[in-house]
């Protein structure tokens, strides 16, 4: 036997979440293998049995971008701001695609594992976690197919893309909150789980994908900005569609939010856990 | 050093029993206080419902405690329901990795035991195809394989034993022996307190929440068998009706068992001397009686032994009034455990049954005279060969 590990563990009542976060954190970091494995397990798992298998993840945004140029670009004929509405439309589908299937993957993620959580410890918001980076893999995969589009349709690809990666960050937080709040809350409220497919079609209205942010009204703007998944998709089309730097003022609505809401959503996922098994 | 202490450790359910009732509280757990030294075997017993279970999820931290502490030492791990976390579409090897690190072994530390937990489990042939074509035996192996390998300090056992066929459970108690014998803490929860009793150095009784005793396990086991033998009879007294025979010239009033000193005693010891009484109320007199006292294992499903009045001692008559008829018995072999006991009043030749007592006597055999086997038979011995060797003849 390996040496004895010296650690000691106190199991107590569970109180506030708060004074500990960076406790989970190192916790959730001894437990990286578990995440890397259930991780790759939901990529290699999600597709199997399909014929176009790995495509859907391309497949589905571009997908709902036909369907939108047909109805919003021909019929409704909604301004673009001089680019092609396919890939105007495309690059908001493309982070709101992330958003909508990590979320709603990751709120069933809790009641869908009942068998895992009243059996075996492990840090709970691995569940979650996980399909959120299944999710990253897939907006990955978009992403190369955008760059296609791209070329197809002469739209240069600038160094300003570089700016992709703090956006994409932020995106990913914002996700993590929502998924946690979501995913905890499913656990003691299935309706949470009915009204998702709602709430990610609400979201979607109320951001730009369908339309550009300049048709908001400017005093409309403090409050609609509130919503990180506005200012996202709005940097989204800023670096890749006219290659300039993000809007400052959305995007920096986008992070102070985030970084507010997400430790935040982890002390009370953390609190939830507490009593998870027991009513799951 | 002490591995595991409980203090006053309380857990808190809310329940809902109907739809329009409130919530109520139900205790799982109430003040439970106790310790675990290193290298230590605590079993834990108790009915179901008892709390045990409970226990063990919170010191996994499955889930938390509503009042108290508990402090561990060393890394944990929870040999519960095997197979948790298989999934059936991955092979026996994907599984193998996802089931392990779900108990929390590292990549690498599961790629070093990978060949011994094939190995264990014996299906190494079909390591390559998904478990959804295992049957449950080779799931069950394959589940426990990976949960016995892994390398903690405290080891949590629930009533895994109980799986699959005699050869993987010998296969079982042989790791737990080994685990133990390197020094793994354990705590241990079963209903077979056969191996309770062979692999705890300690054991705690539960009941409603509350450990109630706590030491050697045989005293602990007797203090569990007196405690179901007494609510086992009043369930059975509660909820069994008297069965009426064929005719009523006799009925069994009540079978009791008795002490050399005559005196009444609920239960006995392997290979001491046990007398039973059946007592007998008559109303029409009965020819050619024979009485009978049947040993059934608890749950009434293996007859163990049998008195009878017919393999010896002659006729008998049973005139009316009340009486008893006494068995009695130099050395009884029962081994230890809890029995239901029967009795009958039939007559020579004649189908059907006068009289049948079952369900409301219960014998508790506690442990004597420990031999292996089914049973214990009286026996003497004496040395009957003194031949010395022919070289220490030529000492003498």
């Amino acid at each position: 036997m390996a040496a004895r590990a010296q650690t000691a563990t106190v199991i107590r009542p569970a109180e506030s979440a708060w004074s500990n976060l960076a406790g989970y954190l190192r916790e959730l970091g001894e437990y990286r293998d578990l995440l890397r494995t259930l991780s790759l397990h939901r990529i290699s798992v999600r597709y199997r049995q399909t014929v176009l298998g790995v495509f859907w993840a391309v497949l589905q945004p571009l997908l709902m971008m036909l369907i939108f140029v047909g109805v919003f670009s021909y019929l409704a004929r909604i301004p673009s701001e001089g680019s092609p509405y396919a890939l105007f439309a495309y690059t908001a589908l493309l982070p709101w695609t992330y958003f909508s299937t990590a979320v709603t993957n990751a709120t069933g993620s809790l009641v869908n594992h009942t068998q895992l959580i009243t059996k075996v410890y492990f840090p709970r918001e691995i569940l979650p976690l996980t399909y959120v980076i299944a999710s990253l893999f897939d907006f990955v995969l978009g992403l190369v197919a955008l760059l296609g589009l791209m070329i197809w349709y002469h739209v240069p690809v600038t160094a300003a893309i570089l700016y992709l990666v703090p956006v994409v960050a932020i995106l990913t937080g914002w996700i993590l909150a929502v998924a946690l709040l979501c995913s905890a809350a499913q656990v003691r409220w299935r309706d949470i789980g009915v009204a998702m497919p709602l709430m990610v079609q609400v979201v979607m209205f109320a951001s730009p994908v369908i339309y550009p942010l300049g048709l908001v009204p400017a005093s409309w703007r403090p409050l609609y900005l509130l919503n990180p998944i506005a200012g996202i998709v709005n940097s989204f089309r800023d670096v890749l569609l006219r290659g300039v730097h993000p809007d400052t003022v959305p995007l920096l609505y986008a992070a102070i939010v985030t970084a507010c809401t997400l430790p935040l959503a982890y002390a009370v996922f953390k609190r939830a856990e507490a009593t998870m098994a027991d009513v799951v | 050093m002490i591995d595991v202490a409980f203090d006053k450790v309380s857990k808190r359910y809310r329940i809902r029993q109907s739809q329009d009732a409130g919530l109520k509280d139900f205790w799982a757990v109430r003040e439970v206080s106790f310790q675990v030294g290193r290298g230590e075997t605590f079993g834990l017993i108790g009915h179901n419902g008892a709390g045990k279970s409970t226990l063990l999820k919170l010191l996994s931290r499955i889930t938390s405690p509503t009042a108290g502490e508990i402090r561990l030492h060393g890394r944990i791990a929870a040999l519960i329901e095997v197979g948790s976390g298989f999934h059936p579409e991955l092979s026996g090897r994907d599984n193998i990795y996802l089931s392990g690190s779900i108990l929390g072994m590292k990549r690498r530390e599961i790629a070093q035991k990978f060949d011994r937990i094939v190995d264990f489990s014996g299906v190494s042939e079909f390591i390559d195809t998904p478990v959804k074509w295992y049957s449950s035996g080779m799931y069950v192996r394959l589940g426990f394989a990976i949960a016995a390998h892994l390398d903690a300090d405290i080891l949590l056992v629930d009533e895994v034993l109980a799986v699959g066929d005699a050869q993987f459970q010998i296969q079982c108690h042989e790791r737990l022996t080994e685990l133990r014998r390197a020094g793994t803490t354990m705590l241990f929860i079963s209903h077979d307190l056969v191996s309770i009793e062979k692999l705890c150095d300690r054991v705690g009784l539960m009941q409603r929440g509350e450990l109630i005793a706590s030491g050697t396990p045989h005293d602990v086991i007797e203090d569990y068998e007196r405690l179901s033998a007494r609510s086992h009879v009043a369930a059975m007294a509660d909820v069994t009706p008297h069965l009426p025979g064929a005719a009523a010239a006799a009925q069994i009033e009540a079978v009791t068992f008795h002490g050399v000193d005559g005196g009444e005693i609920l239960g006995t010891r392997t290979g001491a001397p046990l007398i039973a009484r059946v007592h007998y109320d008559v109303t029409a007199p009965v020819d050619d009686a024979i009485v009978e006292v049947f040993y059934y294992s608890k749950d009434g499903s293996v007859l163990h032994c049998q008195h009878s009045t017919a393999l010896a001692g002659g006729e008998l008559m049973l005139a009316p009034g009340r009486g008893a008829i006494e068995f009695s018995s130099p050395a009884m072999g029962l081994q230890p455990g809890t029995y239901s006991i029967g009795a009958t009043i039939r007559q020579h030749n004649h189908p059907g049954t006068i009289d049948w007592h079952y369900g409301r006597t219960l014998l508790y055999v506690e442990p004597g005279k420990s031999v292996r086997g089914y049973f214990f038979t009286p026996h003497d011995w004496r040395l009957v060969e003194k031949h010395a060797h022919a070289g220490d003849r030529s000492h003498a």
